[in-house]
């Protein structure tokens, strides 16, 4: 190329221009570089299709808890570090389970919302998944809860996250390769991206409806809402088939 | 002629041709020099953009905002091609007419300074319409996206002399 504008003057520009060139072209290429690295995947992937509520629904992959044919579903949606979601789980939860999903009655349905992705959660909820490979999806959800605080302000996330897996007894070597890896980051992306477009603004948010029908939300997490909104639904129920 | 009055006057009729003084369709191409590298930019975080949404990449860099929100937003597609991908075309067009018109012989073309007004003109728009998306439909900020339209709204403001200079040119035609 010519120059018109002062040989020297040109020439400093293409060289800035062929310098940002090469680290535009490094920086790209390192991003799509590392997808084949192998690394953990810590903040949502792009899902395709998203925006469609009926695709996203066949995406999202909940963890259950109780009888299938359960005619009541308790829906949950949890982010691991919201310290609410720990109170549910913890304290609120078991009494749930007691009172309707060991009695046959209701489902648990949990999807996870990492509200804030990047700061753990996302990760965390892998994790989650790749102990519940390993069957132990429920144990490390609640070892997850239990230690909010001392994973939650842990830089180094991955080891934290690997040694709780040994301490639940957890194949090492199988949970390492599952968690370094993008494995499960689809359908905690999907379950994120489908409380979005349900409208769900907070965690944690419970909803309880008949089984495969339409849940209500409910305006807050306490046993005596979830109890309240149960009885409806099986009240509602019997009326019917009275 | 008295020598030293000859040198004024060849001086001022230097001067009138010279790219400082800003002479009819000689106006400086510094600026051209600006979009290309801020539109050369533009073409890297667009395309970066552009590889997430493909799924090229792992996880999106996002210290700032909620990236993945906006990108997973309905908003990120025009029909089956991702929003990213116009801002490769767009910021790849701007840098291909900056460079020819840093080329001899090639300032003064009229599709050179129109397009990379109107260029800048549809990217600061579309870019202005993104933004509002981003703020009031899906709350929530993707930081590549903001640094796409900052750079946009720079490349279009670095264009603003393309005015002057077709203006320029049209006279001098």
């Amino acid at each position: 190329m010519s120059e018109n504008q002062g040989g020297g003057g040109l020439k400093g520009f293409y060289l800035v221009f062929g310098a940002l060139a090469l680290v535009g072209l490094g920086v790209v290429g390192y991003a799509i570089g590392t997808r084949f690295s192998g690394r953990a995947v810590t903040t949502p992937v792009a899902l395709e299709g998203s925006g469609d509520v009926q695709r996203l629904m066949e995406m999202a992959v909940p963890l259950y808890r109780g009888n299938p044919d359960a005619p009541v579903s308790i829906v949950v949606f949890g982010d691991y570090l919201c310290s609410h979601c720990a109170t549910f789980s913890l304290r609120i939860r078991p009494l749930v389970e007691a009172a309707f999903v060991d009695t046959g009655q209701a489902r648990l349905i949990f999807y996870d919302f990492p509200l804030n992705p990047a700061t753990g959660s996302f990760l965390a909820a892998r994790a989650a998944r790749c102990a519940g490979d390993q069957n132990h999806f429920w144990e490390y959800h609640d070892l997850l809860y239990r230690n909010q605080l001392t994973w939650g302000a842990e830089r180094d996330k991955i080891s934290i996250l690997e040694k709780y897996a040994e301490d639940l007894g957890l194949r090492g070597e199988e949970f390492r390769a599952c968690l370094n890896s993008d494995r499960h980051a689809q359908e905690v992306s999907a379950n994120r991206e489908l409380a979005h477009v349900l409208g769900i603004g907070g965690t944690p948010s419970v909803l309880v409806g008949r089984a495969g029908g339409m849940s209500r939300r409910l305006s807050n997490y306490s046993f005596e809402s979830i109890k309240e909104a149960v009885e409806a639904v099986l009240g509602a129920g019997s009326g019917e088939q009275g | 002629m008295d020598p030293g009055l000859s040198r004024v006057t060849e001086g001022r009729e230097r001067g009138a041709e010279a790219p400082s003084t800003g002479g009819p369709g000689m106006l400086p191409a510094r600026n051209r020099m600006a979009v290309a590298l801020l539109s050369l930019v533009g073409f890297f975080v667009a395309f970066y953009m552009l590889a997430y949404a493909l799924g090229w990449t792992g996880p999106v860099v996002c210290g700032l905002g909620e990236c993945e929100k906006v990108q997973a937003s309905p908003y990120s597609k025009i029909g089956p091609i991702p929003v990213a991908g116009f801002g490769v075309v767009g910021y790849g067009a701007l840098v291909v007419l900056a460079l020819l018109g840093l080329r001899s012989g090639w300032e003064r073309r009229r599709l050179i300074s129109l397009g990379l007004w109107g260029g800048s003109a549809v990217g600061v728009g579309f870019s202005a319409y993104l933004t509002y998306l981003e703020a009031f439909v899906i709350r929530a900020w993707c930081q590549w996206c903001v640094v796409s339209a900052i750079l946009m709204l720079l490349v279009f403001l670095a264009s603003l002399p393309e005015l002057r200079r077709m203006r320029a040119n049209s006279h001098g035609n």
